[in-house]
Protein backbone atom coordinates (compact mmCIF):
# COMPACT_ATOMS: atom_id res chain seq x y z
CA UNK A 1 0.00 0.00 0.00
CA UNK A 2 1.63 3.06 -1.30
CA UNK A 3 2.33 5.56 1.62
CA UNK A 4 -0.38 8.39 0.08
CA UNK A 5 -3.18 5.74 -0.80
CA UNK A 6 -6.63 7.35 0.27
CA UNK A 7 -7.44 6.43 3.45
CA UNK A 8 -4.00 4.78 4.55
CA UNK A 9 -2.85 6.18 8.08
CA UNK A 10 -0.54 8.33 8.05
CA UNK A 11 2.78 7.53 9.48
CA UNK A 12 2.88 11.09 11.54
CA UNK A 13 -0.91 10.29 12.98
CA UNK A 14 0.38 6.41 13.72
CA UNK A 15 3.49 8.07 15.50
CA UNK A 16 1.30 10.02 18.08
CA UNK A 17 -1.74 7.10 18.46
CA UNK A 18 1.48 5.12 19.57
CA UNK A 19 1.43 7.34 22.14
CA UNK A 20 -1.42 7.82 23.11
CA UNK A 21 -1.30 11.62 21.91
CA UNK A 22 -4.07 11.99 19.55
CA UNK A 23 -7.76 12.92 21.29
CA UNK A 24 -10.21 10.35 22.10
CA UNK A 25 -12.40 10.65 19.19
CA UNK A 26 -9.44 10.93 16.80
CA UNK A 27 -7.47 8.06 18.15
CA UNK A 28 -11.11 6.07 17.82
CA UNK A 29 -11.51 6.58 14.38
CA UNK A 30 -7.56 6.53 13.33
CA UNK A 31 -7.80 2.83 14.77
CA UNK A 32 -10.61 2.17 12.59
CA UNK A 33 -9.04 3.14 9.79
CA UNK A 34 -5.83 1.01 11.06
CA UNK A 35 -7.71 -2.04 11.21
CA UNK A 36 -9.76 -1.31 7.90
CA UNK A 37 -5.90 -1.03 6.20
CA UNK A 38 -4.34 -3.94 4.85
CA UNK A 39 -1.33 -4.90 7.24
CA UNK A 40 -2.69 -2.43 8.80
CA UNK A 41 -1.86 -3.76 12.18
CA UNK A 42 1.32 -4.79 11.63
CA UNK A 43 2.36 -1.26 11.28
CA UNK A 44 1.91 -0.35 14.81
CA UNK A 45 4.11 -3.46 15.55
CA UNK A 46 6.40 -2.34 13.40
CA UNK A 47 6.73 0.83 15.38
CA UNK A 48 7.67 -0.67 18.57
CA UNK A 49 10.15 -2.88 16.87
CA UNK A 50 11.62 0.48 15.08
CA UNK A 51 11.89 1.84 18.57
CA UNK A 52 13.53 -0.80 19.86
CA UNK A 53 16.25 -0.96 17.50
CA UNK A 54 16.72 2.47 18.01
CA UNK A 55 17.04 2.36 21.78
CA UNK A 56 19.77 -0.53 21.14
CA UNK A 57 21.98 0.94 18.34
CA UNK A 58 21.91 4.68 20.31
CA UNK A 59 21.13 4.38 23.85
CA UNK A 60 19.47 7.51 25.40
CA UNK A 61 22.17 8.33 28.18
CA UNK A 62 25.00 8.58 25.33
CA UNK A 63 22.42 10.29 22.79
CA UNK A 64 21.55 12.43 26.12
CA UNK A 65 25.28 13.39 26.67
CA UNK A 66 25.99 14.26 22.74
CA UNK A 67 22.71 16.28 22.40
CA UNK A 68 23.47 18.37 25.71
CA UNK A 69 27.24 18.74 24.39
CA UNK A 70 25.90 20.14 20.93
CA UNK A 71 23.66 22.72 22.93
CA UNK A 72 26.95 23.77 25.33
CA UNK A 73 28.75 24.47 22.17
CA UNK A 74 27.41 27.86 20.96
CA UNK A 75 28.60 29.37 24.54
CA UNK A 76 31.99 27.36 23.95
CA UNK A 77 32.21 29.12 20.59
CA UNK A 78 31.92 32.46 22.56
CA UNK A 79 34.77 31.57 24.88
CA UNK A 80 36.94 31.02 22.23
CA UNK A 81 35.90 34.17 20.09
CA UNK A 82 36.06 36.33 23.01
CA UNK A 83 38.93 35.33 24.54
CA UNK A 84 41.25 35.88 21.89
CA UNK A 85 44.11 37.14 23.43
CA UNK A 86 44.13 33.94 25.89
CA UNK A 87 45.10 30.61 23.83
CA UNK A 88 43.81 28.81 26.11
CA UNK A 89 43.40 24.81 24.98
CA UNK A 90 40.40 24.11 23.99
CA UNK A 91 39.90 21.18 26.89
CA UNK A 92 40.12 23.92 29.65
CA UNK A 93 37.64 26.34 27.92
CA UNK A 94 34.90 23.35 27.64
CA UNK A 95 35.71 22.34 31.03
CA UNK A 96 35.53 26.17 32.06
CA UNK A 97 31.76 26.47 30.07
CA UNK A 98 30.59 23.23 31.38
CA UNK A 99 31.41 24.38 34.93
CA UNK A 100 29.83 27.86 34.81
CA UNK A 101 26.69 27.41 32.07
CA UNK A 102 24.39 25.80 34.55
CA UNK A 103 24.93 22.32 34.01
CA UNK A 104 26.28 19.89 35.85
CA UNK A 105 29.41 18.44 34.50
CA UNK A 106 28.76 15.23 33.05
CA UNK A 107 30.23 11.78 34.11
CA UNK A 108 33.10 10.30 32.16
CA UNK A 109 30.37 7.87 30.64
CA UNK A 110 28.01 10.58 29.56
CA UNK A 111 30.51 12.65 27.57
CA UNK A 112 31.13 9.67 25.09
CA UNK A 113 31.00 11.51 22.05
CA UNK A 114 28.93 10.93 18.51
CA UNK A 115 31.73 10.38 15.77
CA UNK A 116 32.61 13.31 14.35
CA UNK A 117 30.94 15.76 16.79
CA UNK A 118 33.14 18.92 16.68
CA UNK A 119 34.28 20.07 13.17
CA UNK A 120 38.12 19.31 12.72
CA UNK A 121 40.62 19.09 9.69
CA UNK A 122 42.73 16.33 8.72
CA UNK A 123 46.50 16.91 7.22
CA UNK A 124 47.89 14.66 4.76
CA UNK A 125 51.31 14.54 3.45
CA UNK A 126 52.70 12.63 0.19
CA UNK A 127 55.41 10.81 1.45
CA UNK A 128 57.26 8.79 -1.39
CA UNK A 129 53.74 6.88 -2.89
CA UNK A 130 51.74 6.84 0.05
CA UNK A 131 50.39 9.59 2.29
CA UNK A 132 51.41 10.14 6.04
CA UNK A 133 48.90 11.73 8.36
CA UNK A 134 50.16 15.04 10.16
CA UNK A 135 49.09 15.96 14.03
CA UNK A 136 48.89 19.49 15.18
CA UNK A 137 52.26 21.02 15.27
CA UNK A 138 54.32 18.30 13.17
CA UNK A 139 57.01 19.62 11.21
CA UNK A 140 56.98 20.25 7.58
CA UNK A 141 59.17 21.56 4.59
CA UNK A 142 59.43 23.73 1.61
CA UNK A 143 57.88 22.13 -1.09
CA UNK A 144 56.37 19.36 1.21
CA UNK A 145 52.63 18.22 -0.56
CA UNK A 146 49.98 18.63 1.58
CA UNK A 147 46.21 17.29 0.94
CA UNK A 148 43.38 18.93 3.42
CA UNK A 149 40.55 17.22 4.76
CA UNK A 150 37.82 18.62 6.89
CA UNK A 151 35.23 16.97 9.29
CA UNK A 152 31.92 18.96 9.30
CA UNK A 153 30.50 17.30 11.94
CA UNK A 154 27.13 18.77 11.22
CA UNK A 155 28.48 22.35 10.94
CA UNK A 156 26.71 22.88 7.61
CA UNK A 157 28.81 26.02 6.00
CA UNK A 158 32.31 26.58 6.20
CA UNK A 159 35.64 28.30 4.67
CA UNK A 160 39.00 26.70 5.43
CA UNK A 161 41.75 29.53 5.08
CA UNK A 162 45.84 28.71 5.60
CA UNK A 163 48.05 31.42 7.14
CA UNK A 164 51.69 31.05 7.65
CA UNK A 165 55.07 32.56 9.56
CA UNK A 166 55.09 35.40 5.90
CA UNK A 167 52.03 37.00 6.92
CA UNK A 168 50.04 35.56 4.31
CA UNK A 169 46.62 34.53 4.20
CA UNK A 170 45.34 32.11 1.70
CA UNK A 171 41.76 30.48 0.98
CA UNK A 172 41.35 27.44 0.52
CA UNK A 173 37.18 27.12 0.36
CA UNK A 174 35.80 28.27 -1.34
CA UNK A 175 37.69 28.36 -4.05
CA UNK A 176 35.75 31.52 -5.37
CA UNK A 177 32.52 33.34 -3.82
CA UNK A 178 31.63 35.47 -1.38
CA UNK A 179 29.84 33.15 0.63
CA UNK A 180 30.74 30.37 2.74
CA UNK A 181 30.93 26.48 1.19
CA UNK A 182 28.03 24.17 1.69
CA UNK A 183 30.11 21.60 3.79
CA UNK A 184 30.01 17.51 2.75
CA UNK A 185 28.27 16.29 6.02
CA UNK A 186 29.60 12.55 5.04
CA UNK A 187 32.81 11.88 7.42
CA UNK A 188 36.28 13.00 5.86
CA UNK A 189 36.05 15.31 2.87
CA UNK A 190 38.98 15.83 0.83
CA UNK A 191 39.78 18.95 -0.99
CA UNK A 192 39.60 18.89 -4.69
CA UNK A 193 43.56 19.73 -4.88
CA UNK A 194 46.61 19.30 -2.36
CA UNK A 195 48.79 22.48 -1.56
CA UNK A 196 52.41 22.60 -1.80
CA UNK A 197 53.99 24.47 1.00
CA UNK A 198 56.45 27.59 0.03
CA UNK A 199 59.34 28.81 1.73
CA UNK A 200 57.63 31.22 4.37
CA UNK A 201 59.45 30.91 7.80
CA UNK A 202 58.06 30.01 10.98
CA UNK A 203 54.39 27.99 10.35
CA UNK A 204 51.60 27.54 7.85
CA UNK A 205 48.29 27.23 10.24
CA UNK A 206 45.05 26.06 8.11
CA UNK A 207 41.64 27.04 9.35
CA UNK A 208 38.30 25.64 9.19
CA UNK A 209 35.57 28.43 10.25
CA UNK A 210 32.00 26.65 10.70
CA UNK A 211 28.62 27.25 10.88
CA UNK A 212 25.05 26.24 10.90
CA UNK A 213 24.13 29.19 8.64
CA UNK A 214 25.83 30.56 5.77
CA UNK A 215 28.35 33.30 6.33
CA UNK A 216 30.34 35.83 4.20
CA UNK A 217 34.06 34.24 3.55
CA UNK A 218 35.24 37.77 4.11
CA UNK A 219 34.39 37.34 7.78
CA UNK A 220 36.53 34.57 7.87
CA UNK A 221 39.23 35.79 5.93
CA UNK A 222 39.48 39.28 7.84
CA UNK A 223 39.83 37.63 11.23
CA UNK A 224 43.03 35.44 9.67
CA UNK A 225 44.80 39.26 8.50
CA UNK A 226 44.08 40.22 11.73
CA UNK A 227 46.12 38.46 13.39
CA UNK A 228 48.38 36.81 11.12
CA UNK A 229 51.38 39.02 11.82
CA UNK A 230 50.83 38.88 15.55
CA UNK A 231 53.72 36.89 17.35
CA UNK A 232 51.54 34.65 18.28
CA UNK A 233 49.36 33.94 15.20
CA UNK A 234 50.09 30.04 15.02
CA UNK A 235 47.99 29.70 17.92
CA UNK A 236 45.72 32.51 18.78
CA UNK A 237 42.11 32.05 18.26
CA UNK A 238 40.55 34.24 15.57
CA UNK A 239 38.36 36.82 16.81
CA UNK A 240 35.38 35.99 15.12
CA UNK A 241 31.55 36.93 14.57
CA UNK A 242 29.34 35.46 17.63
CA UNK A 243 27.97 31.96 15.82
CA UNK A 244 31.13 30.95 13.84
CA UNK A 245 33.21 28.79 14.82
CA UNK A 246 37.15 27.48 14.16
CA UNK A 247 39.39 24.99 14.63
CA UNK A 248 43.31 24.72 13.53
CA UNK A 249 46.12 22.28 12.59
CA UNK A 250 49.38 24.00 12.30
CA UNK A 251 52.83 22.14 11.17
CA UNK A 252 56.01 24.13 12.12
CA UNK A 253 58.51 24.66 9.13
CA UNK A 254 61.59 23.44 9.42
CA UNK A 255 64.74 23.93 6.91
CA UNK B 1 10.17 8.80 16.29
CA UNK B 2 12.60 11.89 16.01
CA UNK B 3 15.15 9.76 14.16
CA UNK B 4 12.29 7.72 11.47
CA UNK B 5 10.92 11.48 10.68
CA UNK B 6 14.81 12.45 9.69
CA UNK B 7 15.18 8.84 8.51
CA UNK B 8 12.59 8.90 5.86
CA UNK B 9 13.59 12.90 4.96
CA UNK B 10 17.41 12.58 4.84
CA UNK B 11 17.52 8.82 3.29
CA UNK B 12 20.81 8.85 5.04
CA UNK B 13 21.78 7.48 8.80
CA UNK B 14 24.11 9.82 9.39
CA UNK B 15 22.46 12.83 8.53
CA UNK B 16 19.47 11.76 9.83
CA UNK B 17 21.48 11.16 13.31
CA UNK B 18 22.84 14.69 13.00
CA UNK B 19 19.68 16.22 12.59
CA UNK B 20 17.66 14.17 15.51
CA UNK B 21 20.73 15.71 17.91
CA UNK B 22 19.40 18.97 16.39
CA UNK B 23 16.13 19.13 17.09
CA UNK B 24 16.53 18.13 21.14
CA UNK B 25 19.11 20.66 20.64
CA UNK B 26 16.57 23.58 19.95
CA UNK B 27 14.54 21.85 22.30
CA UNK B 28 17.51 21.89 25.33
CA UNK B 29 17.70 25.50 23.97
CA UNK B 30 14.05 26.76 24.66
CA UNK B 31 13.03 24.57 26.93
CA UNK B 32 11.80 27.82 29.68
CA UNK B 33 9.58 28.45 26.59
CA UNK B 34 7.88 25.66 25.44
CA UNK B 35 4.47 25.16 26.05
CA UNK B 36 3.23 21.59 24.58
CA UNK B 37 0.40 19.56 25.09
CA UNK B 38 0.92 17.57 22.19
CA UNK B 39 5.15 16.78 22.14
CA UNK B 40 5.41 14.21 19.65
CA UNK B 41 3.59 16.66 17.48
CA UNK B 42 5.79 19.47 18.31
CA UNK B 43 8.41 16.59 17.64
CA UNK B 44 7.69 15.98 14.19
CA UNK B 45 7.20 19.41 12.73
CA UNK B 46 10.54 20.25 14.41
CA UNK B 47 12.55 17.66 13.05
CA UNK B 48 10.45 18.03 9.45
CA UNK B 49 11.75 21.47 9.33
CA UNK B 50 15.62 21.04 10.67
CA UNK B 51 15.55 18.41 8.02
CA UNK B 52 14.14 20.63 5.20
CA UNK B 53 17.08 23.17 6.24
CA UNK B 54 19.65 20.56 5.89
CA UNK B 55 17.97 19.10 2.40
CA UNK B 56 17.67 23.04 1.32
CA UNK B 57 21.57 23.15 1.65
CA UNK B 58 22.69 19.91 -0.20
CA UNK B 59 23.47 18.93 -3.57
CA UNK B 60 22.28 14.86 -3.29
CA UNK B 61 20.92 13.76 -6.61
CA UNK B 62 17.54 12.67 -5.70
CA UNK B 63 16.82 8.49 -5.76
CA UNK B 64 13.03 8.88 -6.54
CA UNK B 65 10.21 10.89 -6.96
CA UNK B 66 9.84 11.77 -3.20
CA UNK B 67 12.97 12.61 -2.29
CA UNK B 68 12.54 15.17 -5.34
CA UNK B 69 9.27 16.49 -4.58
CA UNK B 70 11.15 17.24 -0.74
CA UNK B 71 14.10 18.49 -2.56
CA UNK B 72 11.79 21.05 -4.70
CA UNK B 73 9.68 22.05 -1.26
CA UNK B 74 12.87 22.52 0.87
CA UNK B 75 14.78 25.09 -2.06
CA UNK B 76 11.34 26.83 -2.95
CA UNK B 77 12.04 30.33 -2.06
CA UNK B 78 8.85 31.47 -3.14
CA UNK B 79 7.14 30.25 0.06
CA UNK B 80 9.18 31.83 2.52
CA UNK B 81 12.14 33.87 2.57
CA UNK B 82 13.56 33.96 6.21
CA UNK B 83 15.95 31.61 7.02
CA UNK B 84 13.99 28.06 7.80
CA UNK B 85 15.51 27.91 11.26
CA UNK B 86 14.93 30.81 12.82
CA UNK B 87 11.14 31.28 11.72
CA UNK B 88 10.98 27.51 12.51
CA UNK B 89 11.42 28.55 16.26
CA UNK B 90 9.02 31.44 16.06
CA UNK B 91 6.41 29.32 14.63
CA UNK B 92 6.94 26.05 17.01
CA UNK B 93 6.90 28.06 20.01
CA UNK B 94 3.59 30.22 18.98
CA UNK B 95 4.74 33.10 17.72
CA UNK B 96 3.75 32.53 13.76
CA UNK B 97 1.55 29.83 11.87
CA UNK B 98 3.93 26.85 10.53
CA UNK B 99 5.62 26.78 7.77
CA UNK B 100 4.14 26.60 4.32
CA UNK B 101 7.30 24.19 3.37
CA UNK B 102 6.38 21.91 6.62
CA UNK B 103 2.61 21.76 5.78
CA UNK B 104 3.76 20.85 1.96
CA UNK B 105 5.87 18.11 3.13
CA UNK B 106 2.87 16.70 5.47
CA UNK B 107 0.26 16.89 2.77
CA UNK B 108 2.47 16.33 -0.40
CA UNK B 109 4.98 13.80 1.21
CA UNK B 110 3.31 12.37 4.08
CA UNK B 111 -0.24 11.98 2.16
CA UNK B 112 -2.40 13.67 4.80
CA UNK B 113 -5.28 15.13 4.26
CA UNK B 114 -5.63 18.85 4.12
CA UNK B 115 -7.64 18.37 7.07
CA UNK B 116 -5.64 16.48 8.82
CA UNK B 117 -2.85 19.15 8.38
CA UNK B 118 -4.80 21.75 8.98
CA UNK B 119 -5.62 20.02 12.45
CA UNK B 120 -1.83 19.56 13.48
CA UNK B 121 -0.91 23.24 12.57
CA UNK B 122 -3.85 25.04 14.25
CA UNK B 123 -5.37 26.56 10.86
CA UNK B 124 -8.21 26.23 8.50
CA UNK B 125 -8.74 24.05 6.14
CA UNK B 126 -9.23 26.80 3.65
CA UNK B 127 -5.52 28.73 5.28
CA UNK B 128 -3.34 25.66 4.74
CA UNK B 129 -5.17 25.16 1.33
CA UNK B 130 -4.26 28.92 0.21
CA UNK B 131 -0.88 28.49 2.03
CA UNK B 132 -0.78 24.95 -0.45
CA UNK B 133 -2.16 26.51 -3.42
CA UNK B 134 1.22 28.13 -4.76
CA UNK B 135 3.09 25.19 -4.20
CA UNK B 136 0.86 22.64 -5.21
CA UNK B 137 0.35 24.59 -9.02
CA UNK B 138 4.14 24.70 -9.30
CA UNK B 139 4.75 21.42 -8.65
CA UNK B 140 2.13 20.56 -11.27
CA UNK B 141 4.17 22.55 -13.79
CA UNK B 142 7.25 20.37 -13.44
CA UNK B 143 5.57 17.30 -12.60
Amino acid sequence: MDERTPGRVPDWLLERLALGELPAAQADETRRRLDAEPGGADRLAALRASDREILAAHPPRVMAASIRERALAPRRRRVLAWGAAVAAPVAAAILVVANTGGTPPVSPVETTRMKGLEPRLVLHRKAGGDAETLDDGATARAHDLLQLAYVAAGRRYGVILSMDGGGAVTRHLPVGGSVAAALDLQGATLLPHAYELDDAPGFERFVLVSSDAPFEVEAALAAARAVVSHPEAATLPLALPEGLQQTSIVVRKVR
Amino acid sequence: MVLRRCRKLLRDEDRALDAMQDVFVLLLRNDARLVADAPASLLLRMATNVCLNRIRSTSRKPEDADEALLQQIAGDDGLESRSLARAALARIFGREPESTRAMAVMHLVDGMTLEEVANEVGLSVSGVRKRLRTLKERVAAEA
